[in-house]
């Protein structure tokens, strides 16, 4: 298990994290660029030095500012980096950078090669390789190490998607076959959603939330969590139970839904969440669909749709919408408000079952 | 080249170059570039490591230091060694008292070419450890290689290209140096020294063999790093 619970002193900022992954637990770190995520990676490598810090990898602690003060150094943390550009030494074959770490073991190479479909390449110096082919040697290099934690930041932006998707794909196997606890850096969503078990959130230097990836997306702990998500939208909105509990209008429009473009249906369908009308300020095709841009009110929100919006005028249902109070935290997440609104079926009187309940 | 052969017959190479002693000064300055390499080598590659990684307390003093022995005129520097390591001074007594001198002997040779051959291979480290990325140290140090490890099994190699040829324009600086070896080793004899005497002492058509040999003996390491390091470059290319 790798625990990491640290501060590190930025030029800007101060990082803080807390963080447990399990063996063989996958967990990605997502934010902006400059949102501190590498700096928790190179405290966990021992690159930078944290100023107050306990780090633990399998009971050992490879960081302590309490004292008795710890600071292994980092060939011996047993800790594998995996980097956008994979590092590969340029002066030696494949065959050398894969059996570079003295403990890599010679008999596990060729059957590893053979997984990283990397066989023919042993010979080969890395600069006549793909970029695909650079970072299955560095990922090959790394596990022939025997690392105890796997670390990748964002190793593989340079890539194109398809590539992309496949490394990861490949990286959680492995991770999985070798058990051990694996951290990964992205900005990317979609590459975060398919390598982790768990997302952390992390922004100016603070984790603002944890969780499962979907759990995160359709419940963000706040707006901004939202927005870094993906959401592109806030509407105001009477927050669920409003009407009922005569909360008032005031509160109600410091109320806001978060409005995801891929959790938005054409129509009205008032029992699958929030339903909104508005006008298509642009259409543009997405995809296998369209994406408009519609402004409700005051607000403007950018939802993907099946087919182009007929018209100016759009009536579209927000699923499951997470309201945010006034402090931009989370009210309720859209799925308890669905079940709030199944026990309550024919009550016409819930915020999101108005034909526009936007303010 | 051209015109050293234009004015010079095989004649004349034989008869200059064949005599008792001739060949004294070519001996003096290959021994004493070597032990300069040498000394540059363990001395001063450290020196460039630190530079390059800022290890260095007050870097802008050591630069400034390089550079200025680098611009001052070589007979500058020869005088200002005479204050350094002459009889007189603390090292040049300290010298003595080992029985050694550092003034007019192979040792002061040594001493003179070290000088003016040492900020051009500091300089040319300096940029060649530069050039190694540090990530690629940090890299393997994850790997679990110690840094004297990932000092001789990634530093050193990706340096080595930009290494050699740091020490082969060294090499042509210690076996040219001439200033500095004036003031403070007028004996033993190296080749530029050679050149000299003849020139003074008998003319120019006599000072030609000594400088096509000093040609000879300077060119071709040079021309050797710069062959190797392309062929190390190839290498990496694949």
């Amino acid at each position: 298990m790798l625990s990491v619970d640290a501060e590190v002193d930025r030029r800007d900022f101060t990082v803080r994290v807390a963080l447990e992954v399990a063996d063989g637990e996958r967990v990605a770190l997502f934010g902006p660029s400059g949102a501190g995520k590498t700096t928790v990676l190179e405290a966990v490598a021992g690159l930078v030095r944290p100023r107050r810090a306990l780090i633990e990898l399998n009971g050992r602690v490879l960081t302590s500012t309490a004292p008795p003060a710890v600071d292994v150094v980092p060939w011996k943390r047993r800790v594998g980096l995996v980097r956008q550009d994979p590092g590969l030494f340029p002066h030696l074959s494949v065959r050398a950078n894969l059996l570079y770490a003295r403990s890599a073991r010679a008999d596990e190479l060729d059957a590893l090669a053979a997984e990283l479909d990397i066989a023919g390449l042993l010979s080969a110096m890395p600069a006549r390789l793909s970029g695909g082919q650079r970072h299955r040697v560095a990922l090959g290099r790394l596990l022939l190490a025997h690392c105890d934690a796997l670390l990748l930041d964002e190793p593989f932006a340079s890539l194109d998607a398809a590539l992309r998707r496949s490394l990861t794909a490949l990286v959680h196997d492995l991770s999985s076959e070798r058990s051990v606890p694996s951290v990964l850096v992205t900005h990317q969503l979609a590459d975060a959603q398919a390598f982790a078990d768990r997302l952390a959130v992390i922004d100016g230097g603070c984790v603002l939330q944890v969780g499962a990836p979907d759990e995160v997306v359709r419940r963000p702990a706040s707006r901004r969590v939202a927005e870094l998500v993906g959401y592109l939208g806030f509407v105001q909105a009477v927050p669920p139970g409003a009407d009922d509990g005569g909360s008032g209008t005031a509160a109600g429009a410091a109320t806001v839904v978060g409005v995801h473009p891929d959790r938005v249906v054409a129509g009205t369908h008032p029992d699958r969440g929030l339903v909104v009308t508005g006008t298509v300020t642009a259409a543009r095709p997405s995809g296998a669909g369209w994406e408009a841009d519609v402004l409700a009110g005051d607000a403007a929100f950018t939802c993907r749709l099946p087919d182009r919006p007929a018209g100016v005028e759009v009536a579209v249902t927000v699923l499951d919408p997470p309201y945010f109070g006034p402090d931009g935290t989370l009210l309720v997440s859209g799925s308890a408000y669905s079940r709030s609104l199944q026990g309550k079926r024919g009550d016409r009187g819930a915020c999101g079952r108005k034909p526009l309940s936007v303010l | 080249m051209i015109t050293l052969f234009v004015h010079l017959s095989p004649g004349d190479i034989w008869s200059a170059l064949t005599g008792a002693g001739d060949l004294d000064p070519l001996v003096t300055s290959l021994e004493a570039g070597g032990v300069t390499l040498a000394v540059l080598a363990l001395l001063c590659t450290p020196l460039a490591w630190m530079l390059a990684r800022g290890r260095l307390p007050f870097p802008r003093v050591w630069e400034a230091g390089l550079l200025m022995s680098l611009l001052l005129p070589p007979l500058v520097i020869g005088l200002l060694l005479v204050f350094m390591v002459g009889p007189y001074t603390p090292i040049g007594e300290v010298l003595a008292w080992i029985h050694q001198s550092a003034t007019n002997t192979f040792l002061a040779l040594v001493i003179a070419e070290v000088y003016e051959s040492a900020p051009y291979y500091v300089l040319g480290a300096t940029a060649a450890f530069a050039g190694v990325d540090t990530r690629l140290e940090q890299q393997a140090g994850l790997l679990g290689d110690r840094p004297r490890g990932v000092f001789r099994r990634v530093t050193l190699p990706l340096a080595a290209p930009g290494l050699a040829m740091a020490m082969a324009v060294a090499w042509a600086r210690a076996m040219g140096a001439f200033g500095a070896v004036v003031i403070i080793a007028y004996h033993p004899f190296g080749i530029p020294l050679q050149i000299f005497t003849t020139l003074d002492e008998t003319g120019l058509p006599s000072a030609l063999p000594y400088a096509l040999l000093l040609l000879v003996v300077a060119l071709p390491l040079p021309m050797a790093a710069y062959i190797w390091s392309a062929r190390a470059e190839r290498r990496r290319r694949g």
